[in-house]
């Protein structure tokens, strides 16, 4: 089954086509990579699905339920969370402060009034974020400030803010991008590790990362979806070939 | 055990802030202070407590927020002089009035960040200025300014003297410790988050606008009932309490005394009424100078305040005991 149906969806900028009719089905619980050259549209399209986004045309339905013109953090409460290109965390709070804010937002909302509630009173909270940490690694620096962390760690913690509100899918913008080698490997085993039925969609360059990963591929070319298929298909697929051969005479 | 120990660690800041609020009237003559100003220092602790939750907790800078202390002071002036005598009556609907006039003000500039909003709030607090000088005039009294209220009274009580002050120590107290909770909960959490990261903050299922202007509210009510007790200290509103010269100076309190830490601003704002009041005298014309000078000292070598200082000093001794 679907969770994820992407119908016909384009978008323009001024006179450039980012994305034309563009359909793509993700499978639940599936890994599912896009790739393809710079300028593709990859990032377009995952910023479509999290609200960033307005598609001129076409339909998105998550779990049934429609998702254009839904803002970012109702399209979060339904269950789809973000790992950016560049870790997107709070750098001036600490590690489990920036935990508790999505354990927080699982709890109460988008929106709450609780002024006088106590956070540290509510200990299975706190415990559940800290559980989190501990999961991905970052049991060492639960009360250091997120911004002093290593790329690699700033990576995981926000994997953790992803995962603590308990998202059914997970986009991934390039995840490994200025990753040293010994990193990206322990990102694949982290998102190897990650098997509690998650969705995940992947965006990355990393063809490693992507082989490993990948249960399922998908490849864009100016705004389209040029090919689709297992890894297996997609390395000897000549549109492929042609679509980032053509890039590198460039 | 646990509970009366956390109940300590949470509210041993409250609780040495009392001490010192509370026992003002003793010590502060002795710095040369008079009576009256401990007063005027306890009405803007209030004022910049709120600013905080503004300013500290998500980063916003408003300098259009004399606005609501000033509507708030014309309106318990009018309430105390064509109504009732009575101060509770009057500082409720002063500030349920700066309230609405809060959530309008900022559905419309919240739409905007960084300088823009500071801009759009500016122009706002001063349009009501310049309203309170014309088609109000006769509410507000124009330039010669509101006056002939009664005695304020609360209840039987007249509202003079060390009574105030205790009235106003005691509000300052409360909303310095409400604020406090605000800070420790879910929402102070939030209001934080917007600061650091928003775009991430939305991703992760926050509704950031509304987080936003809650604390434009809430910091709005604050300076409201400052506002209004500046009312019940001194019977008298001029449109200087809605100019842009009372929003500069929360602001420059707030930062000066350490923006974010809720008691820098309250040290900002006590030392700043005494240098201007007490200081200024020995200093004569030169005292603005001399501010300015302090102002610049701070910013450049301590920027998070008086409060930095402490933490430095704090760091520096408890680093040799510790060992550390």
């Amino acid at each position: 089954m679907a969770i994820l149906d992407i119908h016909q969806v384009s978008l323009s900028f001024g006179g450039l086509k980012a994305l034309q009719n563009v359909n793509l089905k993700i499978e639940k619980g599936s890994t599912h990579a896009l790739i393809g050259p710079n300028g593709a549209g990859k990032s377009t399209l995952l910023n479509v699905l999290t609200g960033m986004l307005k598609p001129d045309d076409g339909s998105v339905m998550f779990d049934g339920k429609p998702l254009l013109n839904v803002n970012s953090f109702d399209i979060n409460q339904l269950g789809i969370a973000k790992v950016f290109q560049t870790p997107a965390i709070f750098p001036e709070m600490t590690v489990l402060q920036n935990v508790t804010i999505p354990v927080f937002a699982a709890r109460d909302g988008s929106f709450n009034l609780n002024m006088f509630e106590g956070r540290s009173r509510q200990r299975p909270l706190i415990e559940f974020a800290e559980q989190q940490i501990c999961e991905l690694g970052l049991e060492n620096h639960m009360h250091s400030l997120a911004g002093s962390l290593s790329r690699g760690d700033k990576r995981r913690l926000e994997m953790a803010i992803c995962l603590a509100n308990k998202p059914r899918l997970l986009l991934l913008d390039e995840p490994t991008a200025g990753m040293a080698r010994h990193e990206t490997e322990k990102t694949i085993e982290l998102l190897k590790s990650m098997n509690d039925g998650i969705t995940k969609v992947i965006v990355e360059h990393d063809m490693n990362v992507v082989f490993s990963l990948a249960e399922k591929i998908s490849v864009l070319a100016q705004g389209q979806i040029i090919a689709e298929g297992s890894p297996d298909e997609i390395k000897g697929h000549p549109k492929v070939i042609e679509a980032y051969l053509g890039e590198a005479q460039v | 055990m646990i509970t009366q120990q956390n109940f300590w660690q949470h509210n041993k800041a409250v609780l040495m802030f009392a001490l010192v609020a509370l026992t003002m009237p003793l010590w502060f003559p002795l710095i040369g202070g008079y009576s009256g100003l401990d007063t005027k220092i306890m009405i803007f602790c209030i004022f910049v407590v709120g600013f905080d939750i503004l300013l500290g907790f998500t980063g916003y800078l408003s300098f259009g927020h004399a606005a609501f202390f000033g509507i708030s002071a014309y309106t318990t002036g009018i309430m105390l002089k064509n109504f009732s005598d009575n101060i509770i009556p009057a500082i409720i609907v002063a500030v349920a009035a700066a309230t609405l006039v809060a959530l309008i003000i900022g559905l419309l500039t919240l739409k905007r960040t960084g300088i823009y909003f500071s801009i759009l709030t500016l122009a706002f607090a001063e349009m009501f200025d310049s309203m309170a000088m014309s088609m109000l005039q006769k509410w507000t009294g124009g330039e010669n300014g509101l006056t002939g209220m009664p005695t304020p009274m609360l209840f039987d009580l007249k509202m003079q003297g060390d009574t105030v002050f205790y009235f106003c120590a005691l509000m300052a107290i409360l909303l310095y410790y409400l604020a406090k909770r605000i800070e420790r909960s879910p929402v102070g959490l939030m209001m934080k988050a917007i600061k650091c990261n928003q775009t991430r903050l939305e991703y992760t299922g926050i509704n950031a606008r509304k987080y936003k202007l809650l604390a434009f509210v809430l910091s709005a009510m604050y300076a409201a009932v400052a506002g209004s007790l500046m009312v019940v200290y001194e019977p008298f509103v001029g449109h200087e309490f809605l100019g842009w010269h009372q929003s500069g100076e929360i602001v420059i309190m707030s930062v000066i005394g350490g923006v974010g830490t809720l008691v820098g601003p309250m040290l900002g704002a006590g030392f700043m009424l005494y240098f201007e009041n007490v200081l200024s005298v020995s200093l004569g014309e030169q005292w603005l100078l001399v501010l300015g000078v302090i102002f610049m000292v701070v910013v450049i070598f301590m920027p998070g305040g008086f409060m930095e200082a402490v933490a430095r000093l704090k760091k520096r001794f408890f680093t040799t005991i510790d060992g550390e």
